[in-house]
């Protein structure tokens, strides 16, 4: 196709001045397909919006099907009903991305606890990221992740329309919620994404939810209202006191284990280090601990065992047997060594593509 | 004419050479050798290689296209009973099977029918006029759980029947343990993902990213309107061996090892997949899969890698040729030991040195062969205070795996035998649940792709049987 221009056929399907009647445009975004949704101007005053395309055709310029020289613009094409589409984006703070994904088969299926695979690009690694949410009519599914790495870099450059490469799910072991009437939620930075379907699970069970969330900082904070509203008490730390009650999120859960607070059980997810130190302090009142393990994966479905974890002196994969395990058989110490296994190579990598990024930019 | 008592040679790389490169090792034969090949049929009245074959490719009558130069003809006749030719002839274990029962092979060495299938897939490939007598649709659908051998055969031979044929494949990527366990210079990528676009071409859809029994249940396909279902979803989790050290940074199960490797290229420049590059390697089992590991570990730059076995070399399950070829390559063989710890870097000066935690060496200890066990094979006897350290900084486990239970698990009323392998009728690959197949690894554990092959090729014909029975 040398020299083609992508001409589209667009219906304003909201306007009822003109539903029923297309109009051709020039789509300088040439991946555009029939069922998008574009923004185009429309009318005599040239007002933004929007409509779905009918036709798609390249053509010459002099084969245009509307003369070139009067032909307007697709200001911007919104590819949400594609596969593994990105619906929705924001930034939760700097460093912390939540995304709607649009994936029907996984939105349908999705639980609290279990989590997804996904690659960004043809090159790309399979990294595993928790289910945040879902919206089974929508059919999406919501994925929060902090950017720490190459992949998390590159996943955060794509924006609303873009799609990713492959999004596989849900995967692993719902979180048990059955016959829990208070429990306390513990969660630990970005950790707190994951902890939130879960909270909101409880509560919309009747169950009564104490929440802990701790960040380092004020600014690193997220998810406070969605927290708040799902939660009958709610407890925000930073470990630097810029917000909230300063220090670490085992104070006042040790505060309230102290004070007699009977849970039925803690839900923590965060950091391997704040889960291992959830479980100590919990351990001395015997309250049964449930921790979220997120290692190293591949496949996700059991076939490669690189998730492997010790669990009450047995391997288990975290992928099939978890991600959700009992915190006091978990061996801490094993799984945060092994978390570091790429680390000089992530780093490498991670470098590279805020390279590769930085000079898309300038 | 006087019969050549040997096979033609395949051409192959220099062992020095292909010990470093992931290209194919061996070359594969040219015209002239495959004609001269063919001549040493003797086109014998009883044929017992097709006997040898688990998907029983008229052996004879390809051969004999060959002998004429009628390339094409041959593989029209292999493609009427095998889906994947340009796999089998590179994979499959003939010396076992079609070749062991060759006549020739009485007296001289059998025909090289594995190198000859070789040659027809290729030649066609090469040539492929894309021409397809495509079958008349007959209405009915049939789902096929995972891409890999099974799934793939069952789904091609359905297909030509005129089903609609929908396989569904966990990961990003079609063809199962051909693309993310079988390494490069064995078969090339590009080989499978061309049988792939050949089954398409006869209709088949193949839906990635979906993992049966977790986004869709077995029972759920049956209720969108799937008539049959075949489940070729694999062999499953990974075993390890339960010593001390097993979760080192740097021990791998060689499932992960070699879907690193294979599916996520992680031996190219500008894959994203991190893979270790160790200096030394010790690569635990004598399976295909461990030879697979070892000659990859070398290609990966490796300079010293080492079997370890607990039998000796008669006993290496692998084949013959793979042993061969890692020997030639300058694999070692540890044979008579088995591993007893895994030994890590620690530091105790230093709690934050980068190298804590790391594979340092693997503690093994001699054996010796005793009694045989019940199925024949003398089992090995440690001998007590043999233990040495091989200083190696990775350690790839390849002991076997133990079914996935994931299907098992979401599917009611599909019974599991005590290892958790699913439970079929031999003659037919049907389970203790209507409508259901199933073949492969995932009911026989760990195997061989031909076989596998062979069970999708099975239950192909229960299913086309049993659909046409309940179609009034």
């Amino acid at each position: 196709m040398n020299n083609l221009t992508c001409f589209v056929a667009v219906e304003f399907v909201d306007d009822p001045n003109v539903v029923g009647y297309t109009y051709w445009y020039l789509c300088p975004f040439a991946d555009a397909e029939i069922g998008d949704r574009v923004c185009a101007p429309l009318g005599r005053h040239n007002r933004e919006q929007v409509g779905v395309v009918r036709k798609v055709r390249f053509a010459h310029d002099s084969n245009a099907p509307f003369p070139i020289e009067l032909i307007k613009r697709v200001r911007k094409v919104i590819k949400e009903n594609r596969m593994y589409r990105i619906i929705d984006k924001r930034a939760l703070n700097s460093t912390v991305t939540s995304m709607d994904i649009y994936t029907p088969a996984v939105a349908k299926k999705a639980q609290a606890g279990q989590f997804i695979i996904l690659r960004v690009n043809e090159n790309g690694e399979r990294i595993p990221l928790t289910v945040a949410g879902y919206d089974r009519e929508k059919g999406t599914v919501r994925i929060i992740f902090q950017i720490v790495g190459a992949t998390t870099a590159l996943l955060n450059a794509l924006e609303v329309g873009d799609c990713l490469k492959d999004f596989v799910g849900p995967l692993g072991c719902a979180t048990k919620t059955d016959g829990l009437k208070k429990v306390c939620i513990v969660g630990g930075g970005v950790g707190c994404a994951i902890a939130l379907p879960v909270a909101q699970k409880l509560h919309k069970l009747g169950c009564e939810v104490h929440s802990i969330i701790g960040f380092r900082n004020k600014d690193l904070v997220i998810l406070e209202d969605e927290f708040r509203e799902c939660s009958d008490r709610l407890t925000v730390m930073t470990d630097d006191g810029s917000y909230g009650g300063k220090g670490l999120v085992t104070q006042p859960l040790s505060l309230a284990l102290e004070n007699g607070e009977k849970y039925d059980e803690i839900i923590t997810i965060g950091p391997l280090v704040m889960m291992k130190f959830v479980v100590a302090t919990a351990r001395p009142y015997g309250v049964k601990t449930t921790v979220s393990m997120n290692p190293i994966m591949i496949d996700g479905t059991g076939m490669c065992g690189g998730c492997r974890l010790t669990v009450g002196g047995k391997v288990k994969f975290a992928c099939v047997d978890g991600p959700d395990f009992d915190g006091y058989e978990v061996d801490f110490d094993e799984a945060i060594a092994r978390s570091g296994a790429y680390a000089e190579f992530e780093q490498r990598e991670r470098e590279k593509t805020c390279n590769l990024l930085n000079k898309k930019v300038n | 004419m006087a019969i050549q008592p040997k096979k033609h040679e395949m051409p192959v790389q220099s062992p020095e050479l292909r010990a470093r490169n992931f290209e194919e090792v061996a070359l594969g034969y040219t015209e002239k050798l495959a004609v001269a090949e063919a001549q040493r049929c003797l086109n014998c009245k009883n044929r017992p290689c097709v006997e040898g074959c688990p998907v029983g490719v008229p052996i004879p009558e390809f051969i004999s296209k060959i002998k004429v130069g009628d390339f094409g003809g041959a593989y029209d006749i292999i493609s009427t009973a095998s889906s994947l030719p340009a796999v089998c002839g590179r994979v499959c274990p003939q010396e076992t099977q079609c070749e062991n029962k060759c006549t020739l092979g009485i007296k001289f060495e059998s025909v090289g029918i594995g190198r000859l299938e070789r040659f027809v897939a290729d030649w066609h490939n090469a040539r492929n006029s894309g021409n397809f007598n495509l079958p008349e649709p007959n209405g009915h659908r049939v789902a096929v759980v995972g891409s890999g051998p099974s799934g793939l055969t069952c789904a091609g031979d359905l297909a030509k029947k005129g089903y609609k044929v929908t396989v569904f494949e966990a990961l990003h990527l079609a063809g199962g343990v051909l693309v993310y366990g079988i390494p490069e210079f064995r078969l090339p990528k590009s080989i499978v993902a061309r049988e792939v676009e050949t089954l398409k071409k006869y209709g088949v859809e193949i839906e990635t990213n979906v993992v049966v029994g977790k986004t869709v249940t077995v029972d759920e396909l049956l209720e969108q309107g799937y008539e049959g279902v075949f489940i070729g979803s694999g062999a499953g989790l990974p075993r390890f061996m339960g010593i001390k050290g097993e979760s080192l940074k740097g021990v791998y199960s060689a499932n992960e090892f070699l879907t690193r490797v294979n599916l996520m290229k992680a031996y190219e420049n500008g894959a994203n997949t991190p893979i270790m590059r160790a200096k030394s390697v010790a690569v635990v089992g004598g399976g295909n899969v461990a030879m697979d590991a070892a000659r990859t570990a070398l290609r990966l730059g490796a300079e010293k890698v080492y079997v370890i076995y607990r039998r000796s070399m008669d006993e290496l399950p692998a084949r013959r040729e793979e042993v061969e070829h890692a020997e030639e390559e300058g694999v070692k063989f540890e044979i008579l030991r088995n591993p007893v710890e895994i030994l890590g870097y620690d530091n105790p000066e230093n709690r934050r040195d980068p190298k804590n935690g790391f594979v340092r060496a693997v503690k093994v200890i001699k054996c010796e062969l005793g009694e045989p066990d019940e199925r024949g094979r003398k089992s090995p006897v440690e001998i007590a205070g043999s233990e040495y350290e091989i200083e190696v900084d990775c350690v790839i486990i390849s002991i076997g795996t133990s079914p996935n239970p994931l299907i098992k698990d979401t599917t009611k009323g599909l019974e599991v035998n005590r290892r958790g392998g699913i439970v079929v009728e031999e003659r037919t690959g049907k389970t203790s649940k209507q409508a259901v197949y199933a073949g492969g690894d995932a009911v026989t554990g760990a195997a061989t792709v031909i076989l596998a092959m062979g069970a999708g090729k099975t239950a192909a014909k229960a299913i086309d049987e049993y659909i046409s029975k309940t179609d009034t």
